[in-house]
């Protein structure tokens, strides 16, 4: 089968940042003798290079749908990527050490679109329940208020929790394992999702970190963040601050969309759609609730 | 440079729901449209004959550029070799602008 090997082999070496970089021993497929390389793992690619200085690899392990596992071996710290197809080669590498074996062994876990859309559906789920549980309370998107306090944090773009859902936004690059891990962070963190800000369309969003704004916070295609006002009794809206929401940027027509427990959404794209649908169809009950 | 090649193959059996026949011109002068089917799983293009099992080849799609040829065919090229256009020509405007919006989401 054909590949467009050069370019592959091109955005390996471009200064695109890589997720994890580093040395690993790698068994030989003929010659069983383990060899000491370079490794730069990029979303779902992991090249390896003869040495850290060469300009081109010397291959790729794509590891779409893959699993890592520990294995027993004469080799200390070895673990092991195989993959659920049949006949499929069983690559086995080896660490320089504990920490770095767990490491590698979490970056490659999670560098699958396998794994992204575990991270989407698990944070859907958590959407649910907050819409489910604002709904009994009578205050539409409203998480608790008691993990709200921590939300003033989330204020400017550029603070963490706007990385934790900037892993949604695959118009951006090829998911970067910095937004999965904040992902993973995220999961603990039930608010993070809503409170923090994220890029749908091009167009960032912030929510408003005060627990009891009324207005919403769009931002205009310029990103602005919107100050929101505080509640001091104005009764709809963001009263006097000029704060009408602006345009929502129109959808990209897709697709239909399946549901999004359904098991056949195959392709990130439309659960990104379906996401960034929610997300807004979310928001604006929160609107109308002000 | 080696890939793991059945692995790949593997994937592109996946489901997709960007999957149409388009007719495709390879980069190479000389080269012709062929009517294959194309399939879009996570970030590779697969292109197969019509009926077979196996594709005939894949494309990454990272650090590509999509283009608009005309109403009806786009483009993809590479950032390494911005002059080797891969061609593909839908059926309608519409399709051609689906393709295009789900090519630049998968990179």
């Amino acid at each position: 089968m054909k590949l467009n090997e050069r370019s592959v082999a091109h955005y390996a070496t471009c200064d695109s940042p890589p997720d994890k970089t580093g040395f690993l021993f790698k068994k030989g497929e003929r010659n069983t003798a383990y060899h000491r390389r370079w490794f730069i793992l990029k979303g779902n690619m992991l090249f390896y290079f003869e040495e850290r200085e060469s300009r081109e690899p010397i291959g790729v392990i794509v590891l779409e749908g893959c699993t890592v596992e520990l294995c027993e071996s004469a080799e200390e710290f070895a673990f092991a990527i195989k993959f659920d197809c049949a006949k499929a080669r069983v690559y086995k590498l080896a660490a320089e050490s504990q920490t770095a074996m767990e490491l590698w062994v979490k970056a490659l876990s999670r560098a699958s679109f396998d794994y992204m859309r575990l991270v989407v559906k698990e944070l859907e789920r958590q959407l649910a329940e907050i819409q489910d549980a604002a709904g009994a309370s009578g205050q539409q998107g409203r998480p608790k208020p008691s993990p709200r306090n921590q939300v003033a944090r989330s204020r400017s773009g550029a603070s963490s929790s706007s990385s934790s859902a900037s892993c949604l936004s695959s118009s951006a690059s090829a998911p970067s394992m910095t937004a999965v891990y904040s992902a993973q962070k995220s999961l603990q963190d039930e608010v993070q999702l809503i409170s923090g800000s994220f890029k749908e369309n091009g167009v960032t969003w912030s929510k408003p970190p005060a627990a009891s704004a009324n207005g919403s916070v769009d931002t205009a295609p310029s990103c602005v963040t919107w100050d929101v006002c505080t509640d001091s009794g104005v009764a709809t809206g963001c009263g006097g601050d000029g704060g009408r929401a602006p345009p929502v940027p129109p959808r990209r027509l897709g697709a239909s969309l399946e549901s999004p427990v359904s098991p056949d959404t195959g392709c990130f794209s439309k659960l990104h759609d379906w996401y960034g649908r929610e997300v807004e169809e979310l928001r604006a009950q929160w609107l109308q609730s002000q | 440079m080696r890939f793991n090649e059945k692995e790949l193959v593997c994937l592109s059996r996946q489901p997709s729901e960007m999957a149409a026949e388009l007719g495709m011109r390879g980069p190479k002068k000389g080269d012709v449209v062929k009517k294959r089917l194309v399939k879009l799983v996570v970030n590779f293009l697969f292109y197969f004959r019509t009926d077979e099992e196996e594709p005939i080849g894949a494309l990454l799609l990272e650090q590509c550029r999509v283009e608009r040829e005309d109403t009806q065919t786009f483009s993809i090229a590479f950032l390494d070799e911005a002059e080797r256009k891969y061609l593909f020509e839908c059926d309608s405007e519409e399709q051609c602008k689906d393709w295009i919006d789900s090519i630049i989401k998968a990179r």
